[in-house]
């Protein structure tokens, strides 16, 4: 369980947010921070991000810098999902 | 006394050379190079709303928003250069808080910004207290937090 799960102990739930951003100045990137869970895949949360189980492979190459292999991905890791195109 | 006159007239003179001569005008300061260094990116208000305009600033600040609104914040910068912008919503109770989204946007400047997050949420907000914290770059503080209620 991580520190962030036990501050949300008997919280309501956020899962459905819907959230963008955008800029008067010329954007390079726009996403969202996910915080990966005990039994995420990278298409379980494509899935839930994008509706799409296949676009796992857009959060992989969006986060090149912290995962090596698209199987192997931990709790508590911090990965960048891209904003949706 | 011709002797001291025929003396007197060199010196006489002279003198009158020395107290004559101009004064040498001063060097020219060296001219001085004005480098204009660019100012950083650094956030300059966060406004929060429920709609925004073509400008992305909020038509009409709020601080109270219904459980079926998108809630907007409007976070104007100035300054110039590559900048990384992070909103973090979180819901309050008590001492407890839980996330709710964190949306980051990075972004190229060249002069003041203005720059939106929104989140929405399909299935109505839960009512309560909420904050955003506004995060510029990689530093760990906020550099701005607004509060808000959902009634």
């Amino acid at each position: 369980m991580t520190a962030e799960d036990k501050k949300d102990e008997g919280m309501p739930d956020f899962s459905d947010v819907q959230s963008g951003a955008s800029s008067t100045a010329p954007v390079a990137k726009v996403y969202e921070t996910y915080e990966v869970k005990r039994g995420d895949s990278l298409s379980k949360i494509a899935k839930h991000f994008y509706g799409n189980a296949n676009d796992w492979k857009r959060i992989f190459e969006a986060n090149t810098d912290i995962l090596k292999d698209p199987n192997k991905i931990f709790p508590g890791q911090k990965l960048k999902i891209p904003a949706k195109q | 006394m011709k002797k001291l006159a025929a003396g007197l007239i060199p010196l006489l003179f002279l003198a009158g050379s020395v107290a004559c001569k101009k004064s040498e005008p001063p060097p020219p300061p060296p001219p001085t190079t004005t480098t204009t260094l660019p100012v950083p990116v650094g956030v300059l208000a966060v406004n929060l709303g429920k709609e925004i305009g073509a400008d992305k600033r909020v038509t009409a600040p709020a601080e109270s928003f219904g459980m079926k609104d998108t809630i907007y914040a409007s976070v104007e910068t100035t300054g110039a250069g590559h900048a990384k912008l992070r909103a973090h919503w979180s819901f309050v109770k008590g001492d407890k808080t839980a996330k709710v989204d964190e949306t980051t946007i990075e972004f190229e400047s060249s002069a003041p910004a203005v720059n939106e997050f929104h989140i929405s949420k399909p299935s109505g907000w839960p009512k309560g207290d909420y904050r955003v914290e506004i995060f510029l770059d990689d530093v760990v503080a906020p550099v701005m937090t607004k509060s808000f209620k959902v009634s």
